[in-house]
Parts: structure tokens; sequence; C-alpha cells
């Protein structure tokens, strides 16, 4: 389990020089968005292969070692196996490649699921590298706030929202090396978690978890004290440090995932065969 | 007889990634049974890893620990059994604490054993006694204590299992002076009644130098100096250097003896300066040791 815990990669940040890394926040929330609906748009050999070339190319821009995004495959394992698997046995088609009762299998299938798995492997691949891996977390929630700032004209407070998640990111390694911890004493006192049948395993989680909630409750608290005593009250009339500005490398990037949205569209229309 | 001996352990963190990190490296040490020992260090020399690898929880990367002359790692030894005889209590214990009652925490230890119901309330009323915590308080959740006391019940909590080796990590940090003189009383005590071996690690000279016999010191994951309190605090210039330091008491005579007052050098706690500078000023100065 405490590998596991090691093996999440969300809000994970690899400090870097790339363009990528150098790109407005809120650009690349609306790239990564452009490139999500892009991968969607995706039908046929050709604009696969696009996507391909193109997020490995991303990747590479990017400066993180391919390891590191092939562990974060890792955690996605089970989903993309089961969409595989439902795809294979679920889609119909003309051509049948395999018959064994009532078990069929016919080569859409096959073809859907390849491309099933593809379009999963690239959603998490591109959206890691343009927003978790290459984006620190502080820059990623200021960039969502300016984006939905017009939202503060209907009443929605977008301050807090975004406040709330800086401090949810920030809190995410500290609570995963709090439960390293307190795993640890509680395996001193003799605590089992990998033996038993799941009841059993279940209640060995009790004495991880009321500390663990314990102790955030009284960081929560701690924190709110100290944010009040640095006189935080809130989003009115605050300002930042370094303010976002449009440079012209934003543009150019809209431009270039623009340009394969297109480019998309376009080998959509062309068939191979 | 050593209790437990470390032969060449060395430990890597995230191995073979980019965030690899050495935390200790090439550790040699043999624990006496039925002593009382030290570990100091600067923070991050390794202290907190080496004692979980003490006791089981930490596999060293390469090395073997031997517990009672056996291989902890031997295929056939449970390392749960030896978590139980090497009690191991972390930094700010407290924090661990989860039972509905203090009585229910201090059984978990020994309820994991397998004991049966009597031994384990004799268990948690000796380990309760050892530590100062009284029979009101057994039955009050440990959410309504105070940090003193919440420390002093997770402290309890490893005793109630009567480890042979009892290793506590900084269990004074963080506490009033009262609070500290009555974690190390109930430990010293626990070793007299159950003639344990004992390891503390430690920041405060003070308390190295007032409750152990040996002391291990560690610098950048390796053993700077493992010997008995005298041999160790003779070196307080490389102590020094190293970022440690030696007990005040024993920095104040030695200013002292280099203004020609000599006292006795092994002077190492107010108990025992106070002893020897007293009958000098009764005396009326001249030579003190």
């Amino acid at each position: 389990m405490a590998v596991l815990l090691r093996d999440i990669t969300l809000g994970q940040f690899f400090p870097g020089n790339s363009l990528l890394h150098k790109t407005d926040p809120r650009y690349k929330i609306i790239i990564a968005m452009v490139y999500i609906v892009s991968l969607f748009l995706a039908k046929g050999v050709l604009s696969y292969a696009l996507v391909l070339v193109f997020t490995f190319a991303m990747i590479i821009f990017s400066g993180i070692p391919l390891r590191i995004v092939v562990r974060g495959f890792k955690a996605l394992m089970f989903i993309i196996a089961f969409t595989a698997i439902l795809n294979i046995f679920w889609t119909k088609g003309e051509n049948l490649i395999f018959e064994y009762k009532f078990i069929k299998i016919y080569a859409e299938g096959v073809t859907y699921a390849v491309f099933m798995i593809l379009r999963l492997l690239c959603l998490l691949t591109g959206s890691s590298v343009l927003i978790s891996y290459t984006t620190s977390p502080i820059a990623l929630t200021y960039g969502i706030e300016k984006l939905l700032a017009p939202l503060n004209l209907i009443k929605v407070p977008v301050h807090e929202f975004s406040m709330m998640m800086t401090i949810a990111l920030r809190f995410i390694p500290t609570l995963i090396e709090e439960t390293d911890k307190i795993m640890s004493a509680q395996k001193a006192r003799g605590a089992d978690f990998t033996s038993g049948g799941i009841i059993k395993r279940a209640k060995a989680l009790i004495p991880i978890l009321i500390p663990l909630f314990v102790s955030a409750f009284r960081r929560a608290d701690e924190l709110a004290v100290a944010m009040e005593c640095r006189c935080y009250n809130g989003g009115k009339g605050r300002s930042k440090m370094t303010k976002l500005k449009t440079k012209p490398l934003d543009i150019i990037m809209l431009l270039v995932f623009s340009a394969f949205t297109a480019g998309i569209i376009l080998l959509n229309g062309i068939t191979l065969f | 007889m050593a209790k437990i001996e470390l032969c060449g352990v060395s430990y890597v963190y995230s191995s073979k990634t980019p965030f690899e990190k050495k935390a200790v490296n090439n550790i040699d040490v043999a624990i006496e049974e039925g002593s009382i020992t030290g570990i100091i260090g600067h923070t991050g020399s390794g202290k907190s890893t080496l004692v979980q690898i003490l006791n089981g929880l930490l596999e060293p990367t390469s090395g073997k620990v031997l517990f009672n002359g056996a291989d902890m790692h031997a295929k056939k030894t449970k390392l749960s059994d030896i978590r139980f005889k090497v009690g191991l209590v972390f930094q700010y214990p407290e924090y661990q604490l989860f039972e509905e009652t203090v009585e229910s925490d201090i059984a978990y230890g020994p309820k994991n054993m397998g004991l049966d119901k009597a031994e384990i309330e004799k268990r948690v009323h000796d380990a309760a006694k050892f530590c100062g915590i009284e029979e009101a308080i057994l039955k009050k959740s440990p959410f309504e204590l105070s940090g003193g006391q919440q420390r002093r019940v997770a402290i309890a909590g490893v005793m109630a299992m009567t480890p042979e080796v009892l290793i506590l990590d900084e269990p004074a940090a963080g506490l009033d002076p009262q609070g500290r003189s009555d974690i190390f009383g109930g430990i010293c005590e626990y070793r007299r009644k159950t003639g344990a071996t004992v390891i503390i690690v430690s920041h405060s000279m003070e308390d190295i130098a007032r409750y152990c016999e040996n002391v291990l010191v560690m610098s950048k994951g390796e053993v700077f100096d493992y010997g008995s309190c005298d041999k160790i605090f003779e070196r307080s210039d490389e102590l020094e250097a190293i970022g440690l330091d030696i007990p005040q008491i024993a920095r104040l005579l030695r200013r002292v003896g280099e203004m020609g007052v000599s006292f006795d050098k092994n002077i190492y706690t107010v108990g025992e300066a106070y002893r020897s500078i007293i009958p000098f000023i009764k005396g009326g100065g001249g030579s003190a040791s």
C-alpha cells in the first residue's frame, strides 16, 4: 500500500525549463481542453497516428522522463483493461474472427478496443504532461482562478474555490507522508494490513484512518489560524506578486494545438483503404 | 552478549529513481544486552532510518541485522514476532492514538500479539504504571488528554508488549522539563523491572549524558563514533564540527578549567557537577579534583 501511495502522480510537478513549462497556465488549461477534444474527434488510422506522434513530441518537448510518464499508467491499468475487454466482447460488426459458444469477437471490436486504449493512454499522458507535470500547483490554481473570473459576476466565490484547491494540492504529499508514518507506527505495534479476509483488512485500516483524520483536522485548524494571523480575509482586494501576461509563446502554443485539431479533422476525411 | 547486531547495513530510499537517497551507509554496530544506548546525530543523519531497521520495519538494502544472534530477515523468522520483541516508539507517538479509551489503545499491541484477556489487562495496568498514567485516566478518551499525557499513553502502548528491546525516537521532544523527566523516569523504571535493552534517540546531550551508558554518534548516514559517554564527549571539537554539542554543564566546566581551576573531566550532568563544585567552594578554592 505504501508503494501504491507513492505512485499517485496527481499534483506531481517536475520543475523544468521547457517551452511547456514556460507557457501561461491559463493557455495551458485551454490547450489541454483543445487537445482532449481533438482526441475524441480522431477516427481512423491516420488521425490516430497523428495523435501518437503529437503526444510523443509533447513528452519529448516537456523534458519529462518517459519512465515517469509510463509509471503514471499503472494507476489506470485496471480501467484501461476493463474498457478494452468490454469493447472486444460487446462490439458487434460484420467480420467475425472468433466464435466459441456465446462468445463472439468481431474485427471491429478489436480495432475499437485498440483505439480506445490509445485514446485513454493519450488522454492521461497529454493532460498530465500539459497540466500536472509542467505546471506548479500554485500556477495552476492561479490560472483556473483567472479563467473562471467571469463567474464572479454571478456571485460564484471563485477565489475561495481556487484557494481550497491550492490548499488541497499542497497537502496531498504531506498527508501521504503522514499516512506512511502512522502505518509504520501501527506496524510497530503489530498491526497487519496484508493478511486476512476483506472485513479483517478493512478493520485493520481503522488504526490508520482515525489518527489521519484527527491530524488532518488539526492541520486545517492550525492553517486557518496561521492564515488569519497573516490577515487573510478572502479574495477581496487581494493582489498577486506576479501577474499573468499573454506572451507570444502562449499564442504560438495555442496555434500549434489548433493546427493539431485541424490536422485530425482533415485526416479523418481521408480513408486509407 | 550482543542483543542486536548490524553488519554492514546500508539503506537506500527510492532506489533507482531520480530521488534516490542513501540514508544509512555500511553500519557495523553491536548493541549489548541490557545496556542503555543513546543515538545522537544531526537532522538527516540517518537516525530515524536506523531505528526502523533495528526493529525490522525497514529491510536493509544490503547487510544483515542479527537479533539474539539470528538473522532478522531470514525466511523462517516471522517479522511480526521481532516487532513485538523490539518495541519502537516513533517521534511524536501521540499522533497514532486511535481507540475510544486510553485502556484499549494501550491494549492494541498486546491484542495483536494474541494474548488472553487477563494477561492483556495485567500488561495494560503495568505499562500505565511505568508511564505514570493514573487509573482514572484509563477510562477516558485519549483525545481529551494533554499533549504530555497523550505521549505517555503512546509510550505505554509499546511498553505493554513488554519488548526485550525498547527503542524510543525523541521520546521527550517538545515537552516541558517535568514532562521530560517523567518520561525518562518511566523508561528507566521499565528497564529496571524487566532488564530490557533500551535505545534512545535524542537531540538533547543533557538527556543522553544523564540516562545513557553508551552513545552512538551518526553523521551523514555513517557511524561517526560509538562508545561510552566519557569517550564520546571527550571529542567535543569534532562533535561540534558535525553539528552536535556536548552537555552545557561539561562546556562550562571546561571553560572554568581553561581559567585555571580544573575539575574532573568526565562530568556531564548537573548532579555530578554540583557534587564537585560545592566541596570546592566550601574548601575555599585550590585544586578541585
